[in-house]
């Protein structure tokens, strides 16, 4: 839920990278640091880890201001993937805007991907919301491993569910991160241009909303 | 408690004195004076966390080091913000945990407590299906016993009846035997003392057989063990052969006073309904427990229904025992001497036939019970 300070006119809203462990959500985050330039960008936190391992979660805040002095911010935060830290999970999706799911593309983790798309449908519900209505983007990450699993075969399965079309990544090297990030955006700005009247009260359109926030380094 | 999500304050990273110790140490450092502010200044250096200002750094006339003095303040503030995130979120997590345990535990006591009453009714249901099997069983002993003395009865009684039946022939046949021989003996006052004993001898004799005959002819009416479906019955007969039972039995002459009225055949089992009789009359013989009148009335009721009246003048019941009298097994008698199902068993029987049982009684002035019998 975005979390509106009117006397601050300060915006907070909260995109979250779910997904199985390992499938390199921590990845997309540092590249996410690295590649954008938008208009706003603090420091990348990476709370703790072991074996390089996510324990709590990392946190990316970037963000805007308008014209019209709208502060406008969203912290992109990561969760643990791993089974045993649910509690953690679940208390970082707790009023997400929206979700990034990073599956692994290797054959043999399309089990993990499943029981892990299964616990985010499962958490949201705890947390009183409904997926079918979050605005969510699939990311096949790792598509350079040997024996990722075929795109079309990935596309075909998502086809008929609100999440298609799927992005495919290749966060280690940065391939497919800025998009799945831009796509998020796309997805996210409707509900709250309605809500805050982005485009009518503080002259942020879509096309401005998804660029000044996704500006990638060197320009585009 | 802030949540591990919302922007903390500078407070809520450094407290005062911290800050104070932090800023003496930058001071010495550069040695030129510096200080923190709340509020925006326009010659002073904003220092974020998170993108958020905490606070603004001033050093005079000092632009560069004020700069730097400031990216030193949010270097710390950014490990000390991880830890306080990495805090905060655990102590969320432990919490919400917490709660979902005692959410749990608070489930499990309910569903315990569930589980308890559940046991308790379980265990007052098998209770009393074990209090129904006990009774069931006791009254198939009780009708077993029955049948098999009303089996022995009607085997006596056939193999009684022969012998009976030529014993009485013989006797008469001797009677006259004797009328013919005391006609061709001459006159002597000594004979014909002897013959007319003789001959009240075989008298005697003869209706002592007729009286056997009649036991025997009532036995084979209250064993009736051939009959299994509702036949006719004329109770007013019924209950003539079960007095004359109980007459036997009884050790002492039982006064009964007959009040029969002429009444329709009911559909019934005869044996059992000499059964119930015999059951409300031997309570009556034991109530009177010595000399005392027995009543039985007989009469056609309005609604075809049909009534038998069985009063004694005995004992009574009392107050408290009377509303028990049906239950099985409830018995005042010595232990030995009463089954307690009685007036249970006369009841079922009643039931069976769409009929009814009711006792009245007042200790020291007697018992009435009226059987009501529906007739079709």
């Amino acid at each position: 839920m975005a979390d509106y300070l009117a006397h601050e006119r300060k915006l907070t809203l909260k995109v979250v990278y779910y997904g199985p462990a390992l499938s390199g959500k921590t990845t997309n985050l540092m590249q996410l640091h690295t590649l954008l330039r938008p208009q706003r960008k603090g420091e990348l936190m990476v709370l703790e880890t072991r074996d390089d391992r996510t324990l709590f979660f990392d946190v990316l805040p970037i963000g805007l201001r308008s014209e019209n002095g709208l502060d406008l911010r969203l912290k992109l935060y990561t969760v643990p993937g791993q089974v045993q830290h649910d509690s953690t999970r679940k208390a970082v999706l707790s009023r997400a805007d929206g979700v990034i799911f990073v599956a692994d593309s290797q054959a043999a983790q399309q089990d993990n991907n499943a029981n892990a798309f299964d616990n985010l449908a499962d958490n949201l519900q705890k947390l009183g919301m409904d997926i079918e209505q979050l605005p969510l983007v699939v990311q096949f990450n790792k598509r350079d491993v040997p024996g990722a699993v075929d795109e079309e075969g990935l596309q075909a399965r998502w086809r008929d569910t609100p999440w298609a079309p799927l992005c495919m990544a290749s966060a280690i090297s940065g391939q497919g991160v800025v998009e799945s990030f831009r796509l998020l955006l796309e997805r996210l700005y409707p509900a709250l241009n309605r809500e805050y009247q982005l485009a009518d009260g503080e002259g942020i359109d879509a096309a401005t909303f998804v660029r000044q926030l996704s500006m990638a380094e060197g320009g585009s | 408690m802030l949540g591990f999500e919302d922007d903390p304050r500078l407070i809520d990273l450094l407290p005062i004195e911290r800050q104070q110790r932090l800023l003496q140490l930058l001071q010495a450092l550069v040695a030129l004076p510096l200080s923190l502010h709340e509020h925006y200044r326009d010659d002073a250096e904003p220092v974020e966390f998170n993108l958020e200002t905490l606070a603004w750094l001033h050093c005079p006339q000092q632009p560069q080091v004020q700069q730097a003095a400031a990216r030193v303040l949010e270097f710390v503030l950014f490990y000390v913000g991880k830890y306080r995130l990495a805090a905060n979120l655990h102590h969320d997590t432990t919490e919400a945990s917490f709660a979902e345990l005692q959410r749990q535990h608070a489930a499990l006591q309910a569903s315990e407590a569930r589980y308890r009453v559940l046991s308790a009714q379980l265990q007052t249901q098998v209770d009393e299906q074990v209090k129904v099997i006990e009774q069931a069983q006791q009254q198939l002993y009780e009708t077993a016993r029955l049948r098999s003395i009303g089996q022995l009865a009607a085997g006596v009684a056939h193999e009684i009846n022969n012998p009976i039946g030529f014993i009485a022939s013989n006797l008469r046949v001797a009677g006259d035997y004797l009328d013919e021989l005391s006609a061709s003996l001459p006159a002597d006052p000594a004979c014909d003392l002897l013959l007319k004993d003789f001959k009240d001898l075989l008298g005697e004799s003869l209706s002592g057989t007729q009286r056997i005959a009649g036991i025997v002819t009532d036995l084979k009416t209250f064993s009736n063990i051939d009959q299994a479906d509702f036949v006719p019955c004329d109770l007013n007969a019924l209950i003539g052969t079960t007095c004359h039972l109980l007459q036997a039995e009884s050790s002492q002459a039982l006064h009964i006073e007959l009040k029969l009225s002429e009444m329709p055949h009911l559909a019934g089992y005869p044996a059992k309904i000499s059964q119930v009789f015999y059951n409300v009359l031997d309570n009556a013989v034991k109530a009177l427990g010595g000399p005392g009148t027995i009543r039985i009335t007989s009469r056609p009721g309005q609604d075809s229904v049909l009534e038998v009246i069985i009063e004694d003048n005995g004992c009574g019941i009392p107050a408290e025992d009377l509303s028990r009298v049906f239950e099985p097994f409830f018995t005042t008698r010595p232990v030995g001497s009463g089954s307690g199902l009685g007036l249970s068993v006369a009841r079922d029987i009643m039931t069976a036939h769409q009929g009814e049982i009711l006792v009245h009684s007042r200790v020291g002035t007697g018992t009435r019970v009226t059987l009501r019998f529906l007739c079709h």
